[in-house]
């Protein structure tokens, strides 16, 4: 209970943000967002199934362009890209899914980052589909409309920073129900012992994969929504650098422990901001940040807090 | 006992396994018959072990078959011959360590529930009825091996005494028809050696199981086995009743003539 109210509180906190701050604050709050759904994605697959990936960024990068191209070529509205980036990204979870049943650990790390860089490779090089290292333009998302009534102008950055949020919400409720499923259970049977979890019955290979679609698919709406609120795409949005950074908000908020990469998230955006003229040392800070969670506390913050309370 | 005896709920043909340049398991033929407690014994290295893993699925054999109450498994995967009805238990105690002890017993029922991500999603399952009589089942488990007390703290709490009874509540909670323990009594005390005899017999008395017990305590194998096949260097030396088999020269000298090697080159 004390939790439900905890996260009702800070949603509507959320929500009342755009009266209490500017434009460049709403900014950073819906890039929280955006890395808030990034960050648990990566937990479901990394934290929980115990697989290594660094592809976050090419799921992110799949989920945006699968928007900025559809938008050029359909003239589709965010409410029907949303979904589909989500199954876009999907299927190619799937499809990175398949070798991962066979590989493990620093295998597995070095496949998935061979897929973030074919990924990036494609996006930055076919230019006649992706629009190449210039990336795509998008116009604007229109106004929301049933039945020829206007509901809300989603252009306008209040409006589509509630939406992120909306969006948010759901994806984090539905990664909340995912890790405490049957299934998240069958997640943590694999990661703590494979040929266990075989042995009592569990088909492996499934839940691996599960765990790569559920992960790319929460990756392909951040991107989506991403790609609508930048109005665009460019391939560099969407590098290993990316990847990396969910890597270490989700290692040092604490893997597995879902509330963990969610703090990780709102840390590490939060935190160039704070450091002024040193902002442009980020990727460094966060290498390093990384590095000390790693020796020091491998099981994260949040996980380190739960092990003392629990002594 | 059991009236179906002599129908062999699990058979092993002609199984061979090399690793490399070595055989560890050289044309064996093995069955284990319904009700029966059939022991697997032999010295260290007798490939023993092996042979557990290739029944169960880890390893695949290189020559040979095996059949599963009359069906032939011998290219399933583990996942489907526990699906089958096969539990196993470990020799090196194997829990989900973080999670707790009703959840390892619960993960053994999963193979008969449905999973999928948007069912998870919708919270479809957890208050389906098979979730709630798998948990009751589980606490009734834990019950029968006085264990109540603690289904609801991390597997790695416990003892390691206490660790094998969930393995082997574990095992009992898929409802196997054949379970396969791999030295349950190592590492155990005295006491709980006595103990463990009664709640194997159990199994097959009051559950209907067969098993296949690898052990290395002869006094667990000759209190419960009804037939024992010995194995060494990979290839089966003797079977037949517990007492006529530890008074065959063969296997009095495989395991006295090794310790004698072994001294003798350490």
């Amino acid at each position: 209970m004390r939790n439900i109210s905890l996260s009702l509180a800070g949603i509507l906190l959320l929500a009342l943000l755009p009266f209490g701050v500017g434009g460049y604050e709403v900014n950073v709050a819906m890039v929280i967002l955006f890395y808030v759904i990034l960050a648990v994605g990566l937990d479901l697959v990394s934290g929980y199934c115990g697989q290594f990936s660094f592809a976050t960024g090419a799921f992110y990068g799949l989920g945006a362009y699968t928007a900025a191209i559809m938008n050029r070529d359909l003239g589709t509205s965010v409410f029907v890209n949303l979904p589909a980036g989500a199954l876009v990204a999907g299927l190619f979870g799937l499809l990175l899914g398949i070798p991962a049943l066979r590989l493990k650990g620093h295998f597995l790390a070095i496949v998935t980052i061979a897929f973030q860089t074919i990924v990036y490779l494609i996006i930055s090089q076919w230019t006649s589909f992706t629009g190449g290292q210039v990336g795509l333009t998008m116009a604007n998302v229109g106004p929301v409309t049933v039945f020829g009534v206007t509901l809300f102008e989603i252009a306008s950055l209040r409006a589509y920073y509630w939406l992120t949020l909306v969006m948010t919400v759901i994806c984090v409720f539905a990664a909340w129900r995912l890790a405490n499923s049957r299934l998240g259970r069958e997640w943590i049977a694999i990661r703590d012992d494979e040929t266990l979890a075989a042995a009592v019955g569990l088909d492996t290979t499934r839940g691996k994969l599960t765990a790569f679609v559920a992960s790319a698919a929460l990756a392909g709406i951040a991107g989506v929504l991403t790609a609508h609120s930048l109005r665009g795409v460019t391939p560099d949005d969407f590098t290993i650098w990316i990847s990396a950074t969910v890597v270490a908000m989700m290692v040092i908020g604490g893997r597995g422990t879902f509330i963990g990469p969610i703090i990780g998230a709102i840390f590490l955006v939060l935190m160039p901001e704070f450091l002024g003229r040193f902002a442009e040392y980020k990727m460094l800070i966060y290498g390093i940040l990384l590095v000390v969670a790693i020796t020091v506390m491998p099981e994260g913050v949040v996980g380190r807090l739960r092990q003392r309370s629990a002594r | 006992m059991s009236a179906d005896r002599g129908v062999p709920i699990l058979e092993a043909r002609g199984i061979s396994k090399r690793f490399g340049g070595v055989v560890a398991v050289n044309d064996v033929n093995l069955a284990v018959n319904k009700g029966q407690i059939v022991g697997l014994i032999g010295p260290n290295g007798s490939g023993k072990s092996t042979m557990v893993n290739l029944v169960s699925g880890e390893l695949n054999a290189d020559k040979g078959q095996f059949l599963f109450e009359g069906a032939d498994i011998t290219g399933l995967p583990t996942y489907r011959r526990a699906r089958a009805g096969m539990a196993r238990s470990f020799q090196l105690l194997r829990l989900f360590t973080s999670l707790t002890v009703e959840d390892n017993l619960l993960l053994a029922s999963h193979m008969r529930m449905k999973t999928s991500i948007v069912g998870s999603i919708l919270g479809r399952e957890s208050g389906l009825a098979e979730e709630q009589a798998a948990r009751r089942k589980a606490r009734e488990l834990l019950a029968w091996f006085d264990l109540e007390a603690f289904a609801d703290k991390p597997a790695s709490d416990l003892s390691i005494g206490q660790q094998r009874m969930v393995e082997l509540a574990r095992g009992m909670m898929s409802e196997p028809t054949l379970f396969v323990l791999d030295e349950p009594a190592a590492g155990l005390s005295p006491p709980n050696v006595d103990k463990l005899i009664l709640l194997i017999r159990r199994l097959r008395d009051e559950f209907g199981m067969s098993i296949l017990l690898v052990e290395h305590v002869m006094r667990v194998v000759r209190d419960l086995c009804d037939h024992v096949v010995v194995l060494d260097s990979g290839v089966k030396i003797a079977e037949g009743k517990p007492d006529a088999v530890v008074k065959d020269p063969l296997v009095v000298e495989a395991y006295i003539g090794s310790g004698w090697k072994r001294r003798a080159q350490g």
